[in-house]
């Protein structure tokens, strides 16, 4: 049987998670009612969505190269993602490990440099 | 670990992935107009691929030698057959494309470059002896293809397709992922031999459920019932050369790797999913049969014959065998050669515009406007119906011949049957191009590489293809004796 018990930091790691963010949401609202102006609008109470409405037909159009930069951004994203654990362990993957995330960072290169070639980064 | 000897195990997937890239680059800056120059260079690299993989199949590969990174990869007789097969049918994707992309002005640079990196994905697939390595070549082949199936990107089916194909694929990748991270959960491991040690005996019911989601997944790679849904319109939607592809090459990877992971990872515990296998293969026959009866459009009724023989070659993994492997190897090279034939046939198919012709009332009384095509497409489709003396009977014949042995009459009594009722809509096709009064639409004219291609694979399958018989046999034999080494 599994010893649940090994995984008690986690949990101490999640409480202290929750209390912290829960912490972040509600304490700037209580300061603000306490100590600015209250008086609620429609625009105000709504959502704040990165510039978007939060609620509104999905069907809308808009500009197709909004996913282009998504895309990029996450491929990069996971690129810093992967380089964190391997920075870490790079005393004990050596120079094979150094090699292959050069190897991995060279491709990606090619991958942009062929994004950039094509225009995927101009926006007019 | 030896780097070198690991690096030289790897050495066609070595040379497809550099010069996928070098390709890439090349098509960025010198543009559509190098199309053509990076086709031929694609199907250069496939060829020497090619001849890299075929020494280890002639001497029959196996043990620790042929592993590679820690026995993560596997460049064996069994991974080196299945290539083979794969690279071929890449190659003819390479030589069907232009002419047809070149009609909708829609001949683009990255096609070859996606080719390429869909044939390094799958030959990453049928070399994986690890579960990560297995996930990392179905997602390098998958996103190519998702690409490749929404090429005609101005065309609403084959936009269609390619949504269809994505949304359906992720869906599919992410049962496998989940069945093996249950798989690694109730084992300790990623790697098929560590599964195998560690199943040894009994299995826990978490174990199980990994098991039933990755064959889930790898059904829906297979387009096995009851994961088939999918395969009807993304092949009718998807550009001709594309869906030629889709129909060989994949095909083989995803049967191969679910080969490997039934019998090598989770081979102690053949119990468990064989029953699945039998009702894969039985639903796949008779669906596949059934559905194809209603179609009017030549690429859907190819498909549910794609379904279909999927049917036919699982059940040579019901049986668990040696032999039944070795079948199956065997019914695989045959079904390239039909498959591919097939479409080179539809994609000769054009009106006097140049348009492709895809309707089966369209082609009424090709037999006298277009004798050698009409001969071509009925050997086919006698093939894939599985009338001797045409070469597709022979593959029949070593899958039953296995299951028979292995003690699965009745699977082999229900498979027969049901290949009765498909003959049904192979006969139909072939009926309206020999008695049918002509509808005198197919008018267009091909290039000689159409022609060359579609002789090759007419005479693959034709009664001179039981003279490969003996030799293809052998290899297969070899290739499958792997599988069974841990046993």
């Amino acid at each position: 049987m599994v010893d649940l018990s090994q995984y008690l930091p986690i949990l101490i790691f999640l409480a202290i998670a929750l209390g912290l963010s829960a912490a972040f949401v509600f304490l700037p609202m209580g300061v603000a009612r306490l100590t600015g102006a209250h008086n609620p609008d429609a625009e105000k109470l709504s959502e704040y969505e990165c510039g978007f409405p939060a609620f509104e037909d999905p069907r809308s159009q808009f500009d197709v190269r909004f996913y282009l930069v998504a895309i990029l951004f996450i491929i990069f994203d996971l690129e810093a993602a992967f380089l964190f654990p391997w920075a870490v362990s790079l005393d004990v993957t050596g120079w094979p490990g150094w090699i292959t995330m050069m190897v991995f960072l060279g491709e990606l290169v090619i991958g942009f440099a062929y994004a950039w070639k094509k225009g995927a980064l101009e926006w007019e | 670990m030896d780097f070198a000897a690991s690096l030289k195990l790897i050495a066609p997937e070595l040379l497809m992935s550099v010069s996928g890239l070098v390709l890439l680059l090349v098509s960025a800056w010198v543009g559509d107009k190098a199309s053509r120059a990076i086709s031929v260079a694609a199907a250069v690299v496939l060829g020497a691929c090619f001849f890299l993989v075929a020494p280890a199949v002639c001497s029959g590969a196996s043990g620790p030698d042929t592993l590679a990174f820690g026995g993560q990869f596997s460049a064996d007789a069994f991974a080196g057959l299945a290539k083979l097969m794969i690279f071929a049918a890449g190659g003819a994707a390479l030589v069907i494309a232009p002419a047809f992309f070149e009609r909708f002005n829609a001949m683009r640079a990255e096609y070859p470059v996606l080719i390429l990196f869909a044939v390094l994905g799958m030959s990453i697939m049928v070399s994986a002896r690890d579960l990560i390595t297995l996930y990392i070549g179905l997602e390098l082949n998958s996103l190519a293809a998702y690409v490749l199936a929404a090429f005609l990107r101005t065309d609403d089916r084959s936009a269609e397709a390619g949504l269809k194909y994505f949304v359906l694929g992720a869906l599919a990748s992410g049962i496998l992922l989940f069945g093996m991270s249950l798989t690694y959960g109730f084992t300790g491991t990623t790697s098929f031999e560590g599964i195998r040690v560690a199943l040894n005996g009994e299995m826990a019911m978490g174990a199980l459920f990994g098991l039933i989601f990755m064959l889930a997944g790898l059904a829906f790679k297979i387009s096995a019932v009851p994961f088939h849904m999918w395969t009807p319109d993304v092949y009718e939607g998807a550009p001709t050369p594309v869906t030629a592809f889709f129909a060989s090459a994949p095909k083989v990877a995803a049967l191969a790797l679910t080969m490997r992971v039934t019998l090598e990872a989770f081979g102690a515990q053949d119990d468990a999913w064989r029953q699945i296998v039998i009702f894969a293969a039985i639903a796949s026959i008779v669906i596949g049969a059934l559905g194809a009866i209603g179609q009017s459009n030549l690429k859907r009724l190819l498909a549910y014959s794609s379904i279909n023989n999927v049917g036919f070659i699982l059940i040579g993994l019901a049986a668990g065998t040696p032999a039944g492997a070795s079948a199956m190897l065997v019914y695989l090279a045959i079904y390239v050669a039909m498959t591919v034939g097939g479409f080179v046939a539809v994609l000769m198919l054009k009106d006097e515009n140049g348009n492709s012709v895809e309707a089966i009332a369209d082609i009424a009384g090709l037999s006298r406007t277009r004798p050698a095509l009409a001969f071509c497409l009925m050997l086919v489709m006698f093939s894939l119906a599985g009338i001797p003396p045409l070469f597709g009977f022979w593959g029949k014949f070593v899958v039953f011949q296995a299951a028979v042995n292995a003690g699965f009459v009745a699977l082999a009594a229900i498979g027969i049957a049901a290949s009765v009722i498909g003959a049904f809509y192979y006969i139909k096709v072939v009926k309206v191009m020999y008695f049918d009064e002509p509808a005198d639409v197919v008018k267009g004219e091909s290039d000689w590489a159409h022609w060359a291609l579609l002789a090759i694979s007419a005479l693959a399958i034709s009664p001179l293809g039981y003279l490969l018989t003996p030799w293809l046999g052998n290899l297969a034999d070899k290739a499958a004796a792997v599988l069974f080494l841990g046993v």
